[in-house]
């Protein structure tokens, strides 16, 4: 029992978050009893990926708080604040929580002609879906499963999501949710090949498909080795989630929001923020192939958590560029998103392609 | 005691654990749901924009019921809509609150005797109430206010109401000024009295017109400059028609009318026809024949000769219960509801009267009975045959043509984010559209038969009520039809600023339609700067007239009181400012790519088309017709200033914009150069010295003199006919005067964007069903000016 627990933490102890400021703190936990262990295994790199960051913490931060920040944003380039009585001397921080909550505690609607389980079980399936991908994302050195296969993995993950959106769609059984069931399916094949081959570009320019890997190789970001797959990727990320002008399944004024017109309350609150997840997890995997991880100058003191801090800077100015595009942007329609997405960015995709073979090839000449 | 649907919505706040919790974030989530009514959802929109930013209380605007919890009614609710919005509250999960914002949707307002208005009290539980018409956006916030704080318990700003006796002598002293209401009882009712003008075109085409239609006419008479009546049978009314048609060129129909005379027992039918050849632009020819007024009266209908008659057609079918024979729509009601009195329009059909002095046991407002459905008495759940009553027309026979086409039907509207407040019956085929079939008349307030039962200058604040996003010009066509019948010539200082006003007011309704367009393309920034600019127009309003969008302050004979220098300044300043901000939007929004590849070829109109379907204003001269009423009959001073009117040729959305766009510019250079006119010129004088009589003190100021001035007008016998160039296009109206009442008989409103309908359902067969929002957006449809 006892060599259990200690193999165990030795694995736990090999692997750990190193934070150089809290050293001191930490060399006095040893007198209190459990709590070292506790501390020992928030600091395991793995639970700390999952619990802090790029997992649970920073993720549902920045669920609760982001829809604030691009709300505040686009009011401002809008001429006007966005959302600020309700604390007024905070500019309205916490709005999202109140939506939140007012949603948790809102009646659920299951009207007559939806398919009753399905309709119930798939906003909440689909939540914890989105979530998986975080698992194989590192946030500087820290990642929770570590594997050579690590953006494949992603990105079947990734393309899973539709599914769930038809899903939501066929389980709501009405007009509206049905036409933006269709257009989803559309352009989910539009965007995805594209999508897939500039990140396989970026595979092939790095020989590698282990994120942590990719960042130390990136001693050029990959956006300036290869701008082409970077705007392919950007595009198909805004395409994926659905940002302006491809905002084409769920648009607002023409289909009532589409796949998720029948869903009140809680179940409607979770897919308000899948698209936010989405876009989460779509730009920290741009972070990781285009802007180099967490790489970054080291901030003395901060040790490993350096890493973790650029890693969630560049993610938010990713996520800030992908949400700002509903400030200029109109809609396109069906038709046009779909030729973009299978003639210039197939197109586009196959050139980044092409970059990549050749920044290789000189390489190893 | 029994629990009240508004009672359950608070419990539901106040009970289990979490009740702080609850109600703090109820608070301050309050998502309306647009139900946009009527005209009062002009200022909700402001409200929603930059100016006023509803945002910063955490409500946001959600086109959907089931993710909202508030609903604000903008103004009057229709019997018609009254369904749609009682379906929408139930679709709302609870808790859910309800404001009613306007006049109209606490008594009616202005419209409180219509026969098509409900109380949306009586519909839905109401929680609080927002006065005015329109109500300002403060007011609208302090809606919001009010309501959270009805959720946090304080419950101190619901008005109660208390009884006080007031004994009757008393009420005959505050009793306000006004002129009893004369009609006549046996009228006279005529619509071809002639008239001695100085037309010299009129006399050739009076002769060649007698020469064409030998034996089909009874009389033809000139019976203004521009207008000439011709008598015809009703079995030579379809011959004469062609002939018409044929060999004169007339190519649309302006106005179908029908006029009920009772006492002679018979209905007139007219058909106001003209052409766009270069001659007869001005020229309205006034086609009539009279029916005997039998159960089932019937005419043959002029669909299949001009096809902009039929939806007018359509709807005199519902007001009069006279059949058009050859027009398909004749089978149910168009514009009315299932539960609206049948044939309201005949005159035996009476309104409530107003009561100015209170007697016993005689309410002071009437009761309107709600639309026949049952709200559950206590179960939560309504029973097959209660649900019956709130179900819309389904279309049966579209439905089952649709499914042997293998097409899709998808109901939209009347509450949709992106419908208005109309119905489309929309037949798809992939992603194709075969058909829309439009169902108007959720706004419909029986505006004509209103204004059949008041003085002619209680008028003037109805006229401008369908369209308070442009009420001036709606205002002038009225006004400028007395002044023609009453032969008043209108001082030139009033002249030049009611042109100053008329186009401020037409850059107003241009930056309100582009506020809705960039919405429905999804693009929020567009409509926040087009409002914004917007705002600027209403603060100029204000300043002028004191009043943001209904100000009735153009009245026959000039305007309600002069305009101050500083107010001239300012607007000459903003004839410059304006162009700053304007290259804001234009560059976010209207060139944008995105937008112009939304646009360019689609919904195309040829020029055929456009005026096969009657379409008008800027509309049809983006299809290449070169019809503007300020060019072709001007009126005001448009030709003593120096403008140009937008054409283009290539009828589509783009083409649609791109040419408002340039008329509104060259409405901000009218302004500029009407303003720099009334500043060279002397103050007062601006109403006409002929119709003020013995009231010559009036003249400054007109408040306090109106009734005196006003009350007794009597337009002389006949038929009066004024056409206008308003911000969508041509309004016209035509007022029937008896020359003995001091109301109308018969008063006719022709909006644009009821002649637009039918452009916007032709434009969108066969396009993509997305560009269905872009063709109906780039009409700038209106729907309360629509359905008047
Ligand atoms: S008439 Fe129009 S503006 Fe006035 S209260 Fe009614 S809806 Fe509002």
């Amino acid at each position: 029992m006892m060599e259990m627990i200690d193999t165990l933490m030795e694995t736990v102890m090999s692997n750990q978050v190193s934070i150089p400021l809290i050293e001191p703190m930490l060399d006095v936990l040893p007198e209190i009893p459990m709590l070292q262990y506790m501390v020992a295994f928030m600091l395991w790199k793995p639970l700390f990926a999952i619990l802090i960051c790029p997992g649970l913490t920073v993720g549902g931060l920045t669920l609760l708080f982001f829809p604030w920040i691009e709300r505040k944003l686009c009011g401002r380039a809008q001429w006007r604040v966005g959302p600020h009585e309700i604390v007024w001397w905070l500019g309205g921080v916490i709005q999202l929580l109140a939506d939140t909550l007012r949603f948790l505690f809102q009646e659920v609607i299951v009207h007559k002609d939806a398919h009753r389980p399905y309709f119930l079980q798939f906003p909440f399936l689909s939540f914890t879906i989105f979530l998986l991908p975080l698992l194989f994302i590192p946030a500087g050195t820290i990642v929770a499963i570590q594997t050579p296969y690590a953006i494949q993995i992603i990105l079947a993950l990734v393309c899973l999501f539709p599914l769930f959106i038809l899903g939501l769609g066929w389980a709501s059984n009405s007009r509206f949710a049905y036409i933006g069931t269709v257009r989803e399916a559309f352009m989910y094949f539009a965007y995805e090949i594209p999508f897939i081959i500039a990140a396989i570009a970026m595979i092939i320019l790095y020989g590698t498909s282990d994120p942590l890997l990719m960042a130390s190789r990136q001693s050029i970001p990959g956006i300036i080795l290869n701008p082409v797959a970077a705007l392919v990727f950007f595009i198909g990320a805004a395409m994926a989630t659905g940002r302006m002008p491809f905002e084409i399944a769920d648009s607002d004024q023409e289909l009532c929001a589409g796949p998720h017109v029948e869903y009140s309350g809680i179940a409607f609150g979770l897919i308000y923020v899948l698209c936010y997840e989405k876009a989460y997890i779509l730009s920290a995997l741009m972070t990781i192939l285009f802007l180099g991880g967490g790489s970054g100058p080291v901030i003395a003191g901060l040790g490993d958590l350096s890493g973790v801090l650029w890693f969630v800077v560049k993610t938010y100015l990713v996520l800030t560029t992908l949400f700002m595009l509903r400030a200029v942007y109109p809609r396109y329609r069906l038709d046009q998103g779909l030729k973009l997405g299978w003639s210039p960015m197939l197109c586009l995709a196959l050139i980044g392609l092409a970059i990549s073979l050749v920044v290789v090839a000189v390489r190893v000449i | 005691m029994e629990e009240t649907e508004k009672d359950r919505n608070i419990r539901i706040l106040h009970s289990g654990v979490f009740t702080p919790l609850r109600r703090w974030a109820t608070k301050w989530s309050l998502w309306p749901c647009h139900f946009l009514t009527s005209c009062c959802g002009v200022e909700l929109a402001h409200t929603g924009a930059c100016g006023y930013d509803m945002e910063r209380l955490g409500t946001l605007n959600m086109g959907i019921s089931r993710q909202a919890n508030f609903i604000m009614v903008e103004g009057t609710i229709t019997r018609k809509m009254a369904r749609a919005l009682r379906i929408v509250w139930e679709q709302m999960p609870d808790p859910k609150f309800v404001n009613v914002i306007g006049a109209c949707g606490q008594r009616g307002g202005i419209f409180w005797n219509s026969y098509n208005i409900t109380r949306p009290s009586d519909i839905v539980p109401v929680d609080f109430f927002i006065p005015g018409c329109p109500i300002t956006p403060e007011g609208l916030l302090r809606g919001v206010r009010a309501v959270q704080e009805k959720i946090e318990g304080r419950d101190n700003t619901t008005i109660r109401f208390k009884h006080v006796e007031l004994p009757p002598e008393e009420g005959e002293q505050n009793r306000a000024p006004t002129t009893p209401k004369i009609f006549a009882p046996t009228p006279l009712v005529r619509v071809d009295v002639p008239r001695d003008v100085d037309w010299a075109f009129g006399n050739d085409l009076v002769k060649n017109l007698k020469a064409q239609l030998n034996g089909l006419y009874t009389s033809i008479t000139i019976t203004d400059k521009n207008r000439i009546a011709i008598k015809t049978t009703p079995e030579n009314l379809v011959e004469t028609s062609r002939k018409l048609s044929d060999t004169m060129g007339v190519d649309h129909v302006k106005s179908v009318n029908v006029i009920d005379v009772p006492h002679e027992r018979k209905f007139m039918v007219e058909y106001m026809v003209s052409g766009y050849t270069e001659e007869l632009m001005p020229v309205i020819l006034t086609i009539f024949t009279e029916i005997g007024r039998e159960a089932e009266p019937e005419i043959s209908s002029l669909t299949s000769l001009w096809e902009s008659a039929n939806y007018s057609e359509r709807e005199l079918h519902d007001f009069f219960g006279v059949k058009f024979k050859g027009n398909e729509g004749m089978k149910g009601k168009f514009l009315l509801a299932p539960d609206t009195p049948d044939t309201p329009l005949r005159r035996d059909y009476k309104l409530e009267e107003e009561q100015y002095t209170i007697e016993e046991g005689v309410p002071l407002t009437s009761a309107i009975t709600p639309p026949h459905y049952t709200p559950p008495s206590s179960s939560p759940s309504y029973s097959e045959s209660e649900l019956e009553d709130l179900k819309m027309p389904a279309y049966e026979d579209v439905l089952k043509e649709a499914e042997k086409n293998d097409e899709f039907v998808a109901f939209i509207g009347p509450h949709h984010s992106g419908s208005g407040h109309l119905r489309w019956v929309m037949r798809m085929k992939g992603d194709i559209i075969k058909e829309v079939i439009p169902d108007p008349g959720y706004v419909h307030r029986s505006m004509e038969k209103i204004a059949e039962n008041r003085l002619y200058i209680q008028n003037v604040p109805l006229t401008e009520r369908p369209n308070i996003s442009d009420p001036i010009n709606m205002n002038l066509g009225y006004v400028r039809a007395i002044e023609n019948a009453l032969g008043i010539e209108v001082p030139e200082r009033a002249k030049y600023i009611r042109t100053i006003m008329a186009e401020l007011s037409r850059i107003g309704a241009f930056f309100y339609d582009m506020g809705i367009f960039p919405l429905f393309m999804g693009h929020s920034t567009g409509f926040m700067y087009s409002f914004a600019i917007r705002e600027m127009v209403l603060e100029l309003m204000v300043r002028m007239t004191g009043s943001r969008c209904t100000p009735s302050f153009i009245i026959p004979g000039g305007i309600r009181r002069d305009i101050s220098d500083d107010v001239l300044d300012r607007t000459r300043k903003f004839t410059s400012a304006i162009h700053k901000r304007l290259k804001k939007y234009e560059n976010i929004f209207v060139y944008n790519p995105v937008l112009i590849s939304r646009m360019k070829e689609v919904g195309v109109l040829t020029r055929e088309e456009a005026i096969r379907c009657g379409i008008v204003g800027p509309f049809l001269r983006a299809s290449g017709v070169e019809y503007d009423v300020r060019k072709a009959e001007p009126y005001e001073v448009y030709d003593k200033l120096d403008w140009e009117a937008t054409t283009g040729d290539a009828g589509d959305c783009l083409g649609r914009i791109f040419g408002r766009l340039e008329e509104m510019k060259q409405s901000v250079e009218i302004v500029r150069q009407a303003v720099d006119a009334v500043q060279e010129m002397p103050r007062g004088g601006v109403i006409s010295e002929e119709i003020l009589g013995d009231y010559k003190e009036a003249s400054g100021d007109i408040r306090g003199y109106l009734y005196n001035v006003y009350g007794d007008l009597v337009l002389p016998k006949g038929e009066w006919t004024s056409v206008t160039e308003a911000a969508r296009g041509t309004v016209l109206y035509s007022i029937i005067s008896d020359g003995e009442s001091n109301v109308p008989y018969r008063v006719r409103i022709i909006t644009p964007c009821w002649m637009n309908l039918r452009g916007i359902i032709e434009a969108s067969k066969g396009e993509r069903v997305a560009d269905f929002w872009t063709v109906y957006a780039s009409f700038g449809y209106f729907p309360p000016e629509a359905d008047r």
